[in-house]
């Protein structure tokens, strides 16, 4: 028996994203993972002057916000060759760890933890239907109060974010040449009490549900399985011309671990809407064509030589030898946590390398390169900023997200890229269990599609790189 | 008489500003929802915007966005905090949009896209129609008490409407022929936005500026109650962002820029903008980005057309 079944609106995750799945005898055989909405960044980001980047660029997310200003960031610095001083690399990486745990502390609390926990019968959470319900009533009882507690733990890891940066999301102080916020004893040491709330939080209460939530769905770390193709940027970037980062980059691919080379990432729009322009007057450009047929995303397909690649804190933590595992929907739950876990010590130790002096900027204003590619990973895995200038303007301006990896649509090929290959071959026990078992599959990937259709390639070039 | 008509009937007394029992009514039923503990229905559509509203939203801090949940509005429906999810949610939409009709707030969070009848955004599908953002806030727009909207682009359009604006996004108030409460900001203030349901519940409609946003929010320009307005004042001026002076001459919108970050900030009170030694960008403007663009040129300077009567420092220009 064969049934195409439509999972929309997928909730609890940031933007709008559909599914349509082919269920033929209780195993899923056909899914195609959509996203639905499209802004058209790439436009709006032309003809305007490239420091404009960092607040523009931030206005394309709002969970991720930081990250964009992040890598913009590193652009412009390129740009202008400027030098960040020791303090504003740790401010900048403080900062950037706020963002990664409100990030990461609301997508398993608010966002996945209705997938495994009853919530209580009232708005927000009516109509739950969770058909696979496991905890025990006293374990379930505690995880919807942390639930409660996770909003005041990321809004926590946001105040210490507005303390060096001025608001959030869409933070002022993280800019070109350095941060404009001076590192004071009492920010420091107002940061400093946030943090040690917040690691409480995610000592006693994160990674504990974590590890009872891994026990109960233990199936889970054998189903949604990707083909295990690891990709990353590495992550928070050291040194005066930000060459360094703490964790690594990496390419794995079939157990083989490698350096990145950006020359080999490639874009393809056969299931997109967009189509290539070719009106002879002009240069081939890229166009929204909404009605294209065949296509079923505002995501493009974005490849690594010739190869789908998963992206996210799964394949930070596997690439830097942090955990190893599989690549299914538990693993990426769990190295999500143990990631958290992470950072709250590191963000410590930063805090307490900071020396009290000026707000830590340095900009230049002289532009020594018009052509700039960055990269870094944020909270879903890589993004790459690119950009072309000319006299001070943005020509061109290209953005690859993490959820472009993660949910790219079938290429010309008909291959299949993460999440439609981690849906592909899913047993479904029972009808009634479907939308339990794609939700919980889905949302591990922690998809963000506000994101996600920005993918800015207005030249629709062959390779990403200039 | 239920309670409920009994309220209901007052209202439509309400309505008629003339009326004196109206007047003395109004208080006393409002007073009366507080004590009885009703909230405000609430459905909540995300449209397109980067989602950063619903992030900010959660950084309330009294009441924490929990609280907000549990004693001020039943959230019966949104994309993003719901735990329903496909065919139940849709149920649940449904479900509230009958059930509270002519009572519920709607709460837009983006801009709707109107180009080739608003496919640029398709808020969820069936197997035989995709309801876009544009179908979805007409509908809802013509059974809600309230529309609020949450953000600049639900407001005016915002970045998602910025030129060259290639899918005709606009704010919600320019497809809906109705009162629209605009609570704009990129993202917004969490209080701003709280703040508002808490006096749709408790007070009623708020005052409204020109632009359809409370006073008791956008009233005053952030120049008027700027912590630098003496460096303004005595013409020292930021030569370089980090600066402790006035950010006028590094692009910000300050004068021109409705909103009470001064002395509301962010988070908790931890900062805001200018104190961070960076401009004001104007993200609650009703032209914000474009009007803003270049963010870091002084404001006269950024769009010479717009801006003309802003020739230079010392010059107020609204409250």
């Amino acid at each position: 028996m064969t049934e195409r079944v439509t999972f929309s609106p997928i909730t609890r995750l940031s933007g709008l994203l559909s599914a349509e799945a082919t269920v033929e005898n209780g195993r899923i055989i056909d899914a195609n993972t959509s996203s639905t909405m499209f802004r058209g960044y790439e436009w709006i980001m032309c003809n305007r002057k490239i420091t404009d980047a960092v607040y523009l660029t931030q206005r394309v997310c709002g969970i991720c916000s930081l990250a964009h200003g992040a890598v913009s960031s590193y652009l412009l610095d390129q740009v202008f060759d400027n030098d960040i001083s020791e303090n504003a690399q740790y401010l900048r990486n403080i900062m950037y760890a706020a963002d990664f745990l409100q990030n990461h502390i609301r997508h398993f609390y608010l966002f996945s933890l209705p997938d495994f926990v009853v919530m209580p019968n009232k708005p927000p959470f009516l109509n739950q239907n969770l058909t696979d319900a496991r905890l025990n009533a006293q374990d379930n009882q505690r995880l919807v109060n942390n639930y409660f507690e996770a909003i005041k733990a990321s809004q926590k890891s946001h105040e210490i974010l507005v303390l060096f940066g001025g608001k959030a999301p869409h933070q002022h102080s993280f800019v070109h040449g350095g941060v404009a916020v001076a590192p004071t004893a009492d920010k420091i040491n107002r940061a400093l009490a946030l943090l040690s709330d917040i690691t409480e939080f995610v000592r006693g209460c994160m990674i504990p549900d974590t590890e009872l939530i891994s026990s109960v769905y233990g199936d889970y770390y054998k189903i949604g399985i990707t083909p295990g193709r690891l990709l990353s940027f590495g992550l928070f970037r050291f040194g005066n011309k930000n060459e360094e980062v703490i964790w690594r980059s990496g390419v794995l691919n079939e157990n083989k671990l490698s350096i990145p080379d950006l020359s080999l990432i490639h874009e393809d729009i056969t299931h997109s809407w967009y189509e290539v322009n070719r009106d002879i007057t002009s240069q081939p450009c890229l166009e929204p064509a909404p009605f294209k047929p065949g296509a079923y995303s505002w995501i493009k397909s974005v490849k690594y030589a010739h190869n789908f690649f998963e992206v996210g804190p799964l394949a930070r933590m596997v690439i830097n030898g942090f955990y190893r595992g599989s690549t299914s929907t538990m693993d990426r739950i769990y190295a999500r946590t143990l990631e958290t876990s992470l950072i709250v010590q590191l963000m410590k130790d930063w805090l307490t390398q900071l020396i009290p002096g000026p707000p830590p900027i340095e900009q230049k204003s002289k532009i020594v390169r018009e052509r700039v590619i960055a990269v870094t990973d944020a909270m879903r895995g890589t993004l790459l900023h690119s950009a072309i200038l000319e006299n001070e303007q943005i020509k061109e301006y290209n953005i690859i997200t993490p959820t472009v990896w993660n949910f790219s649509p079938k290429d010309q090929y008909g291959n299949r890229g993460p999440v439609e290959s981690a849906l592909i071959g899913t047993e479904i026990p029972s009808n009634d269990m479907l939308f339990t078992i794609l939700g919980r599959i889905i949302r591990s990937f922690d998809p963000c599609l506000a994101c996600a259709t920005h993918v800015l390639d207005a030249n629709h070039k062959k390779s990403v790189v200039f | 008489m239920q309670q409920k008509q009994f309220v209901s009937l007052c209202e439509n007394w309400l309505k008629n500003p003339r009326s004196p029992l109206s007047k003395k009514l109004l208080p006393a039923i409002e007073q009366y929802r507080l004590k009885t503990g009703e909230k405000l229905p609430v459905i909540w559509v995300e449209t397109s915007d980067s989602g950063d509203n619903n992030i900010s939203f959660l950084n309330t801090s009294a009441p924490d966005a929990g609280r907000v949940f549990r004693k001020i509005i039943d959230l019966l429906y949104s994309n993003t905090f719901m735990a329903a999810q496909g065919p139940d949610a849709i149920r649940l939409l449904q479900y509230a949009a009958r059930q509270y009709q002519g009572q519920f707030t709607l709460v837009v969070e983006g801009a709707i896209p109107i180009k080739d009848n608003g496919v640029y955004n398709i808020i969820f599908k069936t197997r035989d129609h995709s309801y876009t953002a544009l179908e979805m806030v007409k509908w809802l727009g013509s059974l809600a008490k309230y529309v609020v909207a949450l953000g600049t682009c639900a407001s005016f359009g915002g970045p998602t409407a910025a030129r060259p604006n290639i899918t005709e996004s606009k704010g919600v108030r320019d497809i809906l022929d109705r009162e629209v409460i605009n609570v704009s900001g990129c993202p917004i203030n969490p209080d701003w936005f709280v703040g508002t349901l808490a006096h749709l519940l408790m007070f009623g409609r708020p005052e409204l500026d020109d632009l359809g946003r409370p006073t008791l929010f956008y009233g005053f320009t952030v120049h008027r109650h700027c912590q630098r307005r003496s460096y303004f004042d005595r013409q020292e001026f930021a030569q370089e962002l980090g600066d402790k002076e006035c950010m006028f001459s590094l692009g910000c919108m300050g004068p021109r820029t409705g909103a009470d970050c001064p002395y509301r900030q962010w988070v908790e009170g931890a900062n805001w903008p200018v104190r961070a030694n960076t401009p004001c960008i104007g993200c609650t403007n009703k032209d914000f980005p474009d009007g803003s663009t270049p963010f870091f040129t002084p404001l006269p300077e950024k769009n010479p057309e717009q801006n003309q009567n802003l020739s230079g420092p010392k010059k107020e220009v609204s409250r």
